[in-house]
């Protein structure tokens, strides 16, 4: 694996609400890698969610940067390998981050699969068929492929978020962006998202991942972050940041979790 | 004139049936070309309240040396608040027709009636005096027709807007998180979901508009209220056709509305399939 970020380079990022009163996001850097699982861990209100929804610009950043795939996405333009200004199209690559939220998000009015399909069919332009029958395979993996014809309401929580998940999955996104996907799920479902999130991480799949589910992190991360205030505290292994916490913080943090 | 109910009275009101039935079709006619008027208008509207047309947030971004002001700071991040920040989003055709919304809204619709219809109509656009379906003075309806539109123009915005509005924030955020554009978002996500809400809203406004057409008549257009003063003026009784206009209004609007709180009930049914 490379050891710089070869996806996503992120600099200085801000985000500051009321003039820098609150300041969610003060000055985070870091490198993602193709094929990195990156947890995100912290105390409630110090900017994971924030960090995570910059990096689709479903936040606007006030200062910093965010290159995807060598285009910075928080400028209006860049340079092309020409030297020409072209136009960044936001759209274009939100496709390639898929999101997981914490209340699922799935569209009421649709049935599942038409839920799976909207997007490659929409914004892809795939043929219609060929997208129902990506979602059906996609729905198998995760035992759900009987509950296509389903609404949303129909389904419990934890399957809402398999099915949440696939969804993304069907835009063949080349990372997952995972808010606390699991943390408005009875306890008994937690088990089956996090397994299908394993199985992602096993294939390879560049994961985000803001969690409070410390086995997970443990497990399954490669690299795991430790934010507090909006800032970039610690950053390590799983062994280096559950072993050997350096950081007051983070000791303070992981006394009152583990 | 007698103020009294008399029960024999109501056989004085007989031959004037047919005003009555000419009256009817005018209130329904009228109420249908408003809401087609306010409809359209109301899309509109609420097109132009949603659009991003930034002026000063374009300037910035095309001349970022000379109104950069309008976006960064000086340490250049940018503004969340503030009135460069406020100037940088102002939009001022949004502003326009949230100005129009407003007014509308808070003025009597008679008041705007007589405008238009003193003020408008007979100074600019004289309508030549013919008659529609042979009863209807177009001079007079039309304009009639016209205020009501431009009236529930803006209570059909306020509805669209907050029907819009309504629908989880959630689901634009999942839905843009996929690709979708803001259009697209709009199309499949939000509006499918926000016209639950905003479709009993409009048939309501149609029952509102069948009784405030009743202010059709002061400029002259002779509804069903057209049809209780010509009996009056005849026999000198106005409880009796009063009643019976009372009733023509009833049987409109009470019905149109049980069909609404079914359909209201149906849909939300939908919801826990
Ligand atoms: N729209 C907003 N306006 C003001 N403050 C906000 C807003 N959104 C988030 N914040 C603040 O930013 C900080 C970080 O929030 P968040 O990223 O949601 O934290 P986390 O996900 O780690 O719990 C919090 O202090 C929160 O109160
Ligand atoms: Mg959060």
């Amino acid at each position: 694996m490379a050891t710089y970020g070869d996806l996503i380079q992120v600099r200085d990022l801000k985000k500051y609400y009321n003039r820098g009163a609150i300041k969610a996001l003060d000055g985070v850097s870091v490198d993602i890698s193709k094929g990195d699982v990156m947890v995100v861990i912290g105390p409630s209100g110090s900017g994971k969610s924030t960090f995570l929804r910059s990096l689709n610009l479903l936040e606007e950043p006030t200062a910093g940067s965010i290159v995807f795939e060598g285009v910075d996405i928080t400028k209006k333009r860049y340079k092309d390998g020409d030297g020409k200004l072209v136009k960044v199209d936001i759209d274009q690559h939100r496709q390639k981050m898929g999101m997981v939220f914490q209340h699922f998000n799935l569209f009421p009015h649709m049935t599942i699969l038409d839920n799976m399909t909207l997007a490659p069919v929409k914004v892809k332009g795939m043929d219609k068929k060929d997208a129902e029958e990506k979602a059906l395979a996609l729905l198998d993996r995760v035992g759900l492929k009987d509950r296509a014809g389903a609404y949303p309401i129909q389904l419990s929580g934890g399957q809402k978020q398999r099915v949440a998940i696939v969804r993304a999955l069907c835009m063949e996104p080349e990372v997952m962006l995972f808010d606390e996907p699991t943390s408005a799920l009875d306890p008994e479902m937690v088990g089956e998202v996090l397994d299908v999130m394993k199985e992602l991480a096993r294939e390879g799949m560049t994961m985000v991942v803001v969690t409070h589910e410390m086995g997970f992190a443990r497990e399954v991360g490669n690299r795991v972050l430790f934010m507090d205030g909006g800032k970039l505290l610690e950053e390590g292994s799983p062994t280096d940041i559950f072993e050997h916490p350096k950081h007051p913080r983070l000791q303070d943090f992981l006394g009152k979790v583990l | 004139m007698s103020n009294f109910i008399k029960p024999e009275n109501f056989s004085l009101i007989l031959p004037y049936i047919e005003l009555f039935q000419q009256g009817l079709i005018v209130t329904v006619l009228l109420a249908a070309c408003t809401v087609l008027i306010g409809f359209v208008l109301a899309i509109v509207l609420a097109v132009i309240r949603m659009s991003n047309f930034q002026p000063f947030l374009m300037l910035a971004r095309a001349f970022p040396g000379l109104f950069g002001f309008f976006e960064y700071d000086k340490q250049g991040n940018k503004l969340d608040s503030g009135f460069a920040y406020q100037l940088g989003r102002f939009n001022p055709f949004g502003f326009l027709a949230t100005a129009y919304v407003e007014v509308m809204r808070s003025t009597p619709v008679l008041v705007q009636m007589w405008v238009i219809y003193y003020g408008v109509f007979k100074v600019f656009f004289t309508i030549p005096r013919f008659k529609m379906l042979g009863f209807i003075s177009a001079d007079r309806f039309i304009p009639c027709a016209v205020t009501l539109g431009l009236n529930s123009a803006a209570y059909l915005c306020e509805i669209i807007r907050s029907g819009l509005q309504s629908v989880d924030g959630g689901q634009t955020e999942a839905a843009r998180s996929l690709g979708l554009k803001q259009m697209q978002n709009l199309r499949y996500i939000v509006l499918p979901q926000a016209l639950k809400n905003i479709l009993p809203a409009i048939a309501n406004e149609f029952v509102v508009i069948i009784k405030e057409s009743a202010v059709a008549y002061t400029i002259g257009v002779m509804d069903i209220m057209g049809a209780v003063n010509a009996v009056k003026s005849a026999n000198s009784i106005i409880m009796e056709p009063l009643i019976v206009a009372a009733g023509i209004y009833f049987c409109l609007c009470f019905p149109a509305s049980k069909v609404i709180a079914y359909v209201e009930r149906r849909m939300r049914r939908g919801d826990v399939r």
